[in-house]
């Protein structure tokens, strides 16, 4: 039961910079998904809040108490490790009860506590074996309970579905997701797999180059992402980028490039004593996602983008079709048969109301503030 | 009759080659590659092996002139016959059982201590600790015959005491071991500190986030991490004591005084060329290679028992 507070933590190995002033309040009992590339500072984020790393500088607060200082050992939260890091030379039993014989919980106790999670975790037939002796599966529910067993304040969970195979790691997801509601607990869990951070988190925390790029929930993230990094990286394949420069056509403001002139959903702005469109003539990096393509059957003229398929992917139920709009690559999925071959010359339309804008340097979205201007959001 | 046909399953894979000669070839692979290995155990290990068992059954006094006489199991019987043989197996244990602190314990404590120690200090440190095996031990030995001199020597200078150490049974056997024991301290560091490399961090990690102190967590979680490598050192010093403290004895005591530092080693040698009956010298090693061969694959079999290892 525990609100965690990350206030400017930077941290630095060498000569690389794991965590760049980072702040982040994560409420009690949100599932927070840390997602990102490797190496973009989420494991480091998770071990100091854990306190197996100090920050260099910054604070670690624990609901309000400073942790900052405080070794791991009585930060009363528990983590899963991505290896699981069961004792080898431990029984199931004694690996769960180690956190509880750390505190000196007497034995019967100990055992009742054991016997209970392990009963909660489908674990009781197991409890006299040895880890080497456990599935995969098996052993990320001992880590689990092992977890559980001495109710922390929050739950860190490390990668803890990466060395599952494809099912089980879907089974898997939903018991931890139940098990969050349940406990009710605050669980941080790290990963580079969208998938999980969608399905799972209550929030997620996006970042790149030990940078938070955006804090949202998942829809918020997937459906309004506050930068090119957070659009290129949800979604598969995931969001179209493409350089291109708005114009005016007709009163409204269009993106144009090679193969490319599109509404962007904004009317024109014209300041007062100018002639010019405001923000006509602004270089942008125009993003839309792949599922809001349209192909446009009847080959008429026009459609907002226009390239050659290049390349057809099956994915069963759906098809990908991934195109060159002016030398830049432009994937579309739809529904299969999405009707095109391969070399078609094809156009493509996308509602404007799909069409987001980036800034093409920083990378941070463009949209209009409520005095109806172009800007970048802070 | 039914309209539905069964769909095929996919057809088998073509012509494979012969099973004869795929198995041969999966055969034959690992011996050559095992060939070298061979070659050199049976040229350095195996034929003098063999020609120290021979010798066992000889009387030859290592002359190339005199003839060796064939005596049976005679060398065999005044092995056993002569009290010298019980006294330095005695001699050899209590080496032994002197020699597995340096070995273990103090390994094990320097090691963890070493792992405080990070960057270039370190590196000072664990060259600090393995320098003496560096030192060849003839050479050790003539400096530490030096230290141990009874009137102007170093230790008794700096013990404040007046013992005349290489010549009196009890120091002597004592100098051998702690001067054996400085001189295999480094090799055995080196191994603990190689053991608690290889232990993964995630183990001492987890177990801080689970509430154990340092302490709690090197009890247990990394001492017994550390059990295969532990058996291993000690199964090194059970059967190699006597090799490593050789060198040693030969250049200060010469097994003396009154055999006090004999082990079985400095015994066989010094039956074969102190005493110059090669027969007795050799049924001495082949009566020891059993031994050590037994107390070998029971040790082997007590530690597999024992030990833990990290899957």
């Amino acid at each position: 039961m525990a609100r965690i507070r990350i206030e400017r933590v930077s941290r630095r190995f060498g000569g690389v910079t794991a965590l760049e002033d980072l702040s982040l309040d994560i409420a009690h009992g949100e599932f927070l998904v840390l997602l990102g590339p490797s190496g973009c500072g989420k494991s480091t984020l998770l071990r100091t809040i854990a306190g197996l790393l100090a920050p260099d500088s910054g604070r670690i607060l624990l609901d309000d108490s400073d942790v900052t200082d405080l070794p791991a050992r009585d930060r009363g939260v528990a983590m899963v490790f991505q290896s699981y890091a069961l004792y080898p030379h431990l029984s199931v039993a004694r690996n769960i009860a180690f956190p509880l014989r750390a505190r000196r919980t007497d034995r019967a106790e100990r055992d009742a506590r054991v016997a209970e999670v392990g009963a909660a975790l489908g674990l009781s037939g197991l409890l006299d074996r040895r880890p080497r002796e456990l599935s995969g599966g098996q052993r990320q529910r001992v880590a689990l309970a092992r977890a559980l067993v001495r109710d922390p304040a929050a739950f860190l969970l490390d990668e803890p579905l990466s060395n599952l195979d494809a099912r089980l790691r879907t089974s898997t997801r939903a018991e931890l997701t139940e098990l969050h509601r349940r406990l009710g607990s605050t669980f941080v869990h790290v990963t580079h797999d969208q998938v999980e951070a969608m399905t799972m988190a209550t929030r997620i925390a996006l970042l790149d180059g030990g940078r938070l790029e955006q804090v949202g929930a998942p829809h918020e993230v997937y459906d309004r992402p506050e930068s090119a990094f957070v659009a290129g990286f949800l979604g598969a394949p995931p969001m179209n980028l493409l350089p291109a420069r708005l114009a005016e056509r007709d009163g409204a403001l269009h993106a144009v490039a090679d193969g490319v002139d599109i509404p962007v959903g904004l009317p024109v702005e014209q300041p007062e004593g100018s002639t010019a469109a405001e923000d006509s003539g602004r270089d942008v990096l125009l993003g839309v996602r792949p599922e809001q393509l349209s192909v446009r059957r009847d080959g008429a003229p026009g459609g907002g983008l226009r390239g050659r398929v290049r390349l057809l992917e099956n994915l069963g139920g759906e098809e990908v079709a991934h195109c060159l709009v002016g030398g830049i690559r432009v994937a579309v999925r739809g529904t299969r048969p999405l009707g095109v071959a391969v070399d078609d010359p094809l156009a493509l339309d996308c509602p404007s109301e799909f069409v987001h804008l980036f800034a093409p340097t920083s990378g941070r979205r463009l949209e209009r503030r409520a005095r109806d201007r172009i800007h970048v959001p802070i | 009759m039914s309209a539905l046909v069964e769909v095929a399953r996919p057809a088998p894979p073509g012509a494979l080659l012969p099973q004869r000669v795929r198995r041969r070839r999966r055969t034959v692979a690992p011996y050559l590659y095992l060939a070298p290995g061979l070659v050199l155990l049976a040229v350095w290990v195996y034929r003098p092996l063999a020609q120290t068992a021979q010798l066992s059954f000889l009387s030859w006094n290592l002359l190339p002139t005199s003839p060796a006489v064939p005596v049976g199991w005679d060398n065999y019987a005044r092995l056993f016959a002569l009290p010298d043989f019980g006294a330095s197996v005695l001699r050899t244990l209590g080496l032994i059982a002197g020699l597995l602190p340096f070995t273990l314990l103090v390994p094990v404590l320097v090691a963890l201590a070493a792992r405080r120690v990070s960057g270039r200090a370190a590196r000072a440190y664990q060259a600090l600790v393995f320098a003496p095996l560096l030192v060849a031990p003839v050479a050790g030995a003539a400096v530490w015959s030096w230290l141990l001199e009874p009137r102007a020597g170093l230790v008794n200078r700096a013990l404040g005491t007046q013992a005349n150490w290489l010549q009196e049974p009890g120091p002597a056997q004592l100098a051998i071991v702690v001067i054996t024991g400085w001189h295999v301290l480094g090799f055995a560091v080196l191994i603990v500190s190689a053991g608690l490399t290889g232990i993964n961090a995630d183990y001492a990690d987890a177990a801080a986030v689970d509430g154990a102190t340092p302490g709690q967590t090197t009890r247990w979680v990394v001492l017994p991490l550390l059990s295969p490598t532990l058996g291993f050192l000690g199964l090194m010093t059970v059967l190699l004591a006597a090799q490593w403290s050789f060198p040693l004895v030969d250049t200060l005591t010469g097994g003396g005084p009154i055999d006090a530092t004999t082990t079985v080693y400095y015994l066989l040698w010094d039956y074969a060329f102190g005493s110059f009956d090669a027969g007795l010298g050799a049924a001495a090693g082949m009566v020891f290679f059993a031994g050590f061969g037994v107390v070998a694959l029971l040790l082997v079999g007590l530690t597999e028992r024992l030990v833990v290892h990290d899957s």
